[in-house]
């Protein structure tokens, strides 16, 4: 695999439902930033990826035209909350294959306020047959269906292995200390494990302050081929070393597993793909940037990830192996629990943060000498992407 | 150098007047930074004489010596075409222009010559103009380019003796503004800077201390920001220098806007001139489009609608206040009454209905009284200022003019009402003008109750040209001896009465404050005399019963003064229409005219609101007795009573509130029996429907109840004693009742038989299904409803063509809906939405989920046609009739205590069970809210099962009594059921699944017992 380089990174604040700006104006805040980091102009973009689940058709194109009226492709792409990486991986392949020397890629999502559902009730269900799997495990309850299905799997993992409530509350505790360093995040409290169990039950083994917020935002990446960031001066930027991309196997609906459904074995294969690509293992990653939108994924995805032997992520988390001074540190930014979930927008977040933790730019929540970062988003649906970076 | 530092590798820059200063400044910095730098430098002094080529090169040698690359250039600006071709022949391209030579020529404008003014143009402008046109075609092909432009603090705010720099300077900020937009599309980016440096050109005028702290240096690095690719910036104007990088941006006053049709005078200007120099509400317009915006949206407001300074009939017309609120009750009715002069004799039992609450014949409120609360709210408003926007006269113009009033239906004789009130209609009546108000006030539930039209003669404030209005002259009378004729003489005190209603002017009370006003003494209230006159009315032509009044419509002719004697003439035009005037017997002055009363042939009722409880309820149709029930079971009482109406001989009207409702007990007339609504009632009982409820379940008493103000009793206050029947009401009527309205395929009681159940639905469901064939086609599933409260199963069959529906069972069903009843009708009218009953938990799928999803057809189905497929089932009697569902009577297993006391049983005999689990548990029953602590560790220090809760256990089961049975039948694994919800582990799960074994003993155990 070929490298590619990303010399800009940018993104904006989160911000809560009703009370951002609109799309157009945080995305363009967050591409402006990106072209700034990258020092280029907008006119030297070759083609442009605009990541974004709720809006109609060309947002992609409101966002860039306010940049420049060059002409060049813009793509807008949608896949469920894996939409920023997807955006990126496809700019990533754009350059690797030679067909671009610079690319923008830009995430956004304005999103409304309350859980996620269908938009569309007079046209077949994307999420049909995963639903009726759930239908068939544990039935329908009163709760969001994400926190449902992701729940679920908490559920299962704590039948499998005896794990207690508060190992799931014990993530977002780390979560929200980690947002507490990051002025771009959306909650930057620091909560206890008391306070998270306490907050209102949404879907045992979830409480609310186990859930990502709905949440608006945007983020922006400028990639870029060798010679072109040769040209531009920037030969030390951090590169992209592998990236896979991986749907759903016959797994996640064949084992009427819920930790499956939601996507166990999409992460899993994903992050072998990298790791054989790249000839680096999850012992040698110093910080990981993961999909955190209920803590029980974020649970499951050490595992898929091979950071901890399946059946372990209990003692990783107590031992403290998620955070500063442990094995690894995940999730620095805060994650989508606290920096919250803008769908667009936060693959595009995630490079973002390990993009500045491998520069050493991170601030007070700098990973110390991190030189490998890895990046896993996924979406229901579904499709999870896995990329590493190196300094 | 970090990734961070902005670099101008690979770009070329042209600066014009490099040689020293400034413009030596920002050729250092960006050839420091990698671009290619044409030095331009005529070597003229700083007031434009001479030439030398010494300057430039200097600064050449100077970047090639730091390592940068550069060439001279010597042009003048005037031949800014060689300077741009210079920077082609040397490097190829040009990126970067900086408009940056100048002179000076100052000196005071009466001594400025031709001269002066054209050196300075010639090199500022013309030479900025000469050298970026020759670039921009350039810029334009590479589709990249920066220009500054170097304007000044001289140009923006003028400048003693530098008339002809400063015309120069602002010029510069203008052109580079319109280049902004002019490159914007071709990656052109234009900025301004108006340098504040010490440089020759300043150095004559400034100490030589404060040119040190003002060097170029200060200043160069915002210009090459601007011209870095990065930046984003163009058309923007920028102070710098002194360590000060400012944006200057126009701001302008919101201004006072004109509405095109309107006289514009000088005095208007003079006038309006505080408003166009307030910058409190200032706008900042960035392009010619948002400058021009307000004035397009005051042009697309059309012509104005006229006024003048008193007037604007612009702003104030349709003017809408801001709502208000207000109450009365029946002190305030009979306070009204007395005010205009209701029960002068206090024996005549009409009026005495007006005024006291416990008339036998029941209290009756004047509809009159409907003035007063929005005038009350107009006065309110009056008093705070001004009436509306737009309405600028003082009070002192303004005169009552003509007054209309409708009531809606009888004034309730306790209500809160809502006042809207806006500006309807100004008239233009030549000299006068006229504002007519509207003020329509509402019940709490939104019903209209009484309507005013208040229409204020504005003195000296018309003749602006605007329209007139309707014909002044209508309610004429008729050239004929009136049909009635009504003459009554005011008490003295009237107006001292009167006023106690709300308008307390003391023009109607105070001597002296009357005098200045030029009244011997203080009058009466126009719309005193206004109620005086209609109740003339109401005793001539309604027998005093003044439920049949609708509208009154009257002009305010003359003052009266109290004590006088009103005489007043009616002609009858129609039954429902009567023509009035009135005049002062005294003084022979006629003081209402134009006046008008309109009558209703039968008295309105109050909208009927029983029926809003039982359709929008959340339970309507649980066989839960409500308050209709109630009065359908007095109904029946009645009926089999016969002697109850002899005894009682009264009409009792119950007003019920939340919900609210009314009903009629008539225990008087004919038979008797029991109505919606409330009409002819010798005695009314208000109070809530629960304490109805209650009161009549003989759980509360109605005395108790009106001591503690519950109990609102109107009118014959003694005939309510003879209600006490209503306690002994017999319970199975009311439950009779209750049923027969839930009953199954819309058997409703008589007050619902209208509303469809939900047989109706499914015959319409069918017959759209039999229409459309296509729907079975493409759904291919079976849904199983089952409605509850009452129950009954359908099935609608969407996969044997061409679909069908049944009442009963499925077999198979693909779908199971379950559903109250109530529920199912309110959606089937597309009051409730599927996917909100599913979240709210209202409604529950089972079975193929997604397939529910395929139901949205059922809201396309056309009612009209529904009801046409219902009537037709009906007359072939082909009725689907509701099917309630076979109760399957489940054995429900062992309690909890009995399960746990199996489990005490179990673990007496095998302790060694007990030690397989090794755990501190508690058992909690989520069916009775009982805890047990199972102690299951291998040694345990006490009883091993013990009721109550757990000292820190290692985990706490909850689980419901019929699971837990479940569990130990074996009919499900205790990982479904945790899966599911519906066992809920705390701390350890571990040892939810270490159980297995002592579930075996425990079942062999429990099946050995029975």
């Amino acid at each position: 695999m070929g490298k590619v380089n990303i010399i800009g990174v940018g993104m904006v604040k989160f911000a809560k439902p009703g009370k951002s700006e609109d799309y157009n104006v945080m995305a363009r805040k967050a591409a402006a930033a990106a072209l700034a980091d990258a020092g280029i102009a907008y006119n030297e973009v070759q083609q442009a990826y605009a990541g974004y689940v709720y809006g109609d058709s060309t947002c992609g194109q409101r966002v860039v035209y306010e940049l420049g009226l060059t002409g060049i492709p813009v793509f807008n792409v949608n896949n469920n909350c894996s939409t920023g990486s997807t955006a990126l991986f496809l700019a990533r392949q754009a350059i690797e294959g030679g067909s671009v020397d610079c690319a923008l890629v830009v995430g956004f999502e304005k999103m409304e306020k309350g859980a996620l559902g269908a938009k569309w009730d007079d046209r077949a269900n994307p999420l049909e047959a995963h639903a009726n799997l759930m239908n068939e495990v544990q039935g329908f309850a009163q709760a969001p269906p994400a926190a449902q299905m992701f729940g679920g799997a908490g559920r299962e993992y704590r039948w499998q292995h005896g794990t207690r409530r508060e190992t799931f509350a014990k993530i977002s505790e780390k979560a929200r200390k980690h947002a507490n360093n990051n002025p771009l995040a959306l909650f930057r409290d620091v909560l206890s494990v008391e306070e998270i169990l306490a907050s209102p039950e949404i879907f045992d083994p979830l409480t609310r302050y186990q859930c990502c917020p709905p949440t608006c935002g945007a983020a922006a990446a400028v990639l870029c081929s060798d010679a072109f960031a040769k040209k531009h001066g920037r030969e030390g930027a951090v590169k992209i070393i592998a990236q896979a991309m991986t749907t759903d196997y016959a797994s996640s609906f064949d084992e009427k597993s819920m930790i499956k459904m939601v996507g166990f074995d999409m992460a899993k294969q994903a992050a072998k793909q990298v790791y054989e690509a790249s000839g680096i293992g999850p012992n040698d990653v110093d910080v990981i940037e993961l999909h955190d939108c209920f803590t029980a994924n974020e649970l499951l995805t050490y595992e898929a990830l091979g950071l901890c032997p399946e059946g372990e992520a209990e003692k990783f988390i107590w031992d403290g192996d998620n955070t500063y001074g442990g094995k690894f540190v995940t999730n620095p930014s805060g994650g989508l629990l606290s920096k919250g979930h803008p769908l667009g927008a936060t693959g595009l977040a995630q490079c973002a943060e390990l993009v500045w933790q491998l520069r050493g730019q991170a601030d007070k929540r700098q990973v110390k000498d991190a030189k490998v970062g890895l990046q896993h988003n996924l979406g229901l649906g579904g499709a999870c992407v896995v990329t590493m970076y190196q300094a | 150098m970090s990734n961070k530092d902005l670099r101008f590798d690979g770009r070329v820059a042209v600066v014009t007047g490099a040689g020293n200063g400034l413009g030596r400044s920002h050729a250092h910095l960006l050839a420091s930074r990698g671009a290619k730098v044409v030095v331009n430098d005529l070597g003229g002094s700083a007031h434009g004489k001479g030439s030398s080529q010494k300057a430039a090169d200097r600064v050449v040698a100077e970047i090639k010596e730091a390592g940068g690359e550069a060439v001279a250039n010597y042009d003048s600006v005037t031949d800014g075409e060689k300077i741009i071709q210079c920077a082609l022949d040397s490097f190829g391209k040009v990126d970067i222009v900086i408009n940056n030579a100048g002179i000076l020529r100052d000196v005071s404008f009466h001594k400025m010559s031709q001269d002066d003014w054209d050196l300075i143009y010639q090199v500022h402008v013309l030479g900025s103009f000469k050298v970026s046109h020759a670039a921009w075609p350039h810029m334009r092909e590479q589709r990249y380019g920066r220009i500054i432009m170097t304007s000044s603090a001289a140009g923006l705010y003028g400048n003693f003796g530098q008339a002809n720099y400063s015309t120069a300077k602002l010029g510069l900020a203008g052109f580079g503004l319109t280049l902004a937009h002019e490159g914007r599309k071709r990656g052109i980016h234009v900025n301004t800077i108006a340098p504040v440096a010490g440089s020759r050109m300043t150095e004559t005028i400034l100490p030589p201390d404060l040119i040190a702290a003002l060097k170029p240096e200060y200043v160069s690095p915002l210009v090459a920001y601007l011209c870095h690719e990065s930046c984003e910036e163009t058309g923007g104007i920028f102070e710098v220098g002194g360590g000060m990088v400012a944006k200057l941006r126009w701001q302008r006053t919101e201004g006072k806007m004109y509405r095109i049709g309107r006289d514009m005078a000088p005095e208007d200007i003079r006038e309006a001139w505080p408003t166009v120099v307030d910058f409190g509400k200032a706008t900042y317009p960035t392009d010619a489009m948002s400058a021009i915006k307000p004035v397009l949206d005051n042009i697309a407001e059309g012509p104005s609608k006229g006024g003048n300074k008193f007037i604007d009939c612009d702003e104030a017309l349709g003017y809408e206040f801001p709502e208000s609120k207000s109450s009365y009750e029946q002190k305030d009715l009979a306070l009204y009454a007395l005010g205009v002069g209701a029960a002068r004799d206090p024996l005549n039992s009409k009026d005495l209905q007006l005024v006291y609450e416990m008339h036998g014949e029941g209290f009756r409120s004047l509809p009159t009284f409907g003035v007063i609360p929005p005038l009350n709210a107009i006065i309110d408003m009056a008093s705070k200022g001004k009436l509306a926007p737009g309405l600028n006269f003082g009070v002192e113009r303004l005169l009552h003019g003509e007054q209309r009033l409708e009531v809606v239906r009888p004034l309730p004789t306790s209500c809160t009402l809502t006042h809207s009130i806006k500006v309807r209609d100004i008239w233009d009546k030549g000299k006068h003008a006229v504002v007519v108000m509207e003020c329509i006030s509402r019940d709490k539930h939104g019903d209209e109750v009484v309507r005013n039209d208040v229409s204020l003669l504005i003195k000296g404030a018309g003749g602006w040209g605007g329209e007139r209005g309707p014909s002044d002259e209508r309610n004429v009378p008729p050239k004929r001896e009136a049909d009635a004729t009504t003459t009554e003489q005011l008490s003295a005190n009237q107006a001292l009465l009167y006023r106690l209603s709300g308008d307390v002017n003391p023009l109607h009370a105070d001597p002296n404050f009357a005098r200045a006003f030029g009244f011997e003494r203080p009058i009466l209230h126009g719309l005193c005399t206004f109620g005086h006159v209609a109740r003339h009315v109401i005793n001539a032509f309604c027998d005093g019963d003044p439920r049949y009044f609708k509208s009154i419509d009257v002009r305010f002719s003359g003052s009266v003064f109290p004590g006088e004697t009103l005489h007043t003439e009616m002609w009858k035009e129609s039954d429902t229409r009567i023509i009035l005037q009135c005049t002062v017997k005294e003084r022979d002055k006629l003081v209402i005219s134009h006046a008008a009363v309109e009558l209703f042939t039968e008295i309105p009722k109050a909208p009927d609101r029983s029926k809003k409880p039982t359709a929008k309820a959340d339970k309507p149709a649980s066989a839960e007795p409500i308050s209709a029930d109630v009065f359908t079971a007095i109904g029946q009482h009645i009926a089999q009573n016969s002697g109850l109406v002899q005894k009682v001989g009264k009409v009792f009207g119950f007003q019920l509130s939340s919900p609210d409702s009314a009903w009629t007990v008539d225990l008087k007339n004919g038979a008797g029996g029991v109505r919606e609504g409330i009409d002819q009632a010798d005695c009314t009982l208000e109070m809530t429907d629960a304490d109805f409820m209650a009161m009549c379940a003989g759980k509360l008493n109605a005395q108790k109840l009106y001591f503690d103000g519950r109990l609102k009793i109107g009118g014959d206050v003694m005939a309510s004693q003879k209600l006490t029947f209503l306690a002994k009401l017999d319970p199975k009527l009311v439950q009779q009742a209750a049923h027969a309205r839930v009953g199954a395929g819309g058997e409703t009681a008589p007050q619902k038989s209208a509303e469809a159940g939900p047989a109706e639905v499914f015959i319409g469901i069918g017959d759209h299904v039999a229409r459309h064939p296509e729907i079975a086609q493409n759904i291919g599933k079976v849904y199983l409803w089952k409605l509850t409260d009452p129950d009954s199963l359908w099935t609608l069959d969407l996969k044997t063509p061409p679909g069908s529906v049944a009442a009963g069972e499925a077999t198979k069903p693909n779908c199971t809906l379950e559903l109250s009843q109530a529920d199912f009708l309110a959606m089937s009218r597309g009051e409730l939405n599927p996917q909100q009953m599913y979240f709210d938990g209202k409604l529950k799928i089972s079975g193929d989920v997604m397939a529910s999803q395929k139901l949205t057809f059922l809201k396309d189905i056309d009612p009209e046609k529904a009801k046409a497929a219902v009537a037709a089932a009906k007359q072939k009697g082909d009725v689907l009739k509701a099917k309630k569902p076979t109760a399957t009577k489940k054995d429900e297993g062992p309690s909890a205590a009995e399960v746990v006391a199996s489990l005490a049983k179990v673990l007496k005999a095998h302790p060694e069970l007990a030690g397989e689990v090794g755990a501190l548990v508690e058992l909690r029953d989520t069916t009775s809210g009982t805890a047990w602590t199972l102690d299951l560790r291998a040694e345990a220090p006490g009883e091993r099962v013990s009721e109550g809760a757990a000292e820190g256990p290692d985990s706490v089961f909850s689980i419901a009594a019929a699971d837990l049975a479940a569990l130990v039948r074996g009919d499900v694994h205790a990982s479904v059921l945790f899966q599911r919800g519906k066992l809920r582990v705390d701390g350890d799960v571990g040892v939810a699944k270490r159980l297995g074994h002592l579930k075996q003993s425990l079942r062999a155990n429990m099946s050995a017992a029975n």
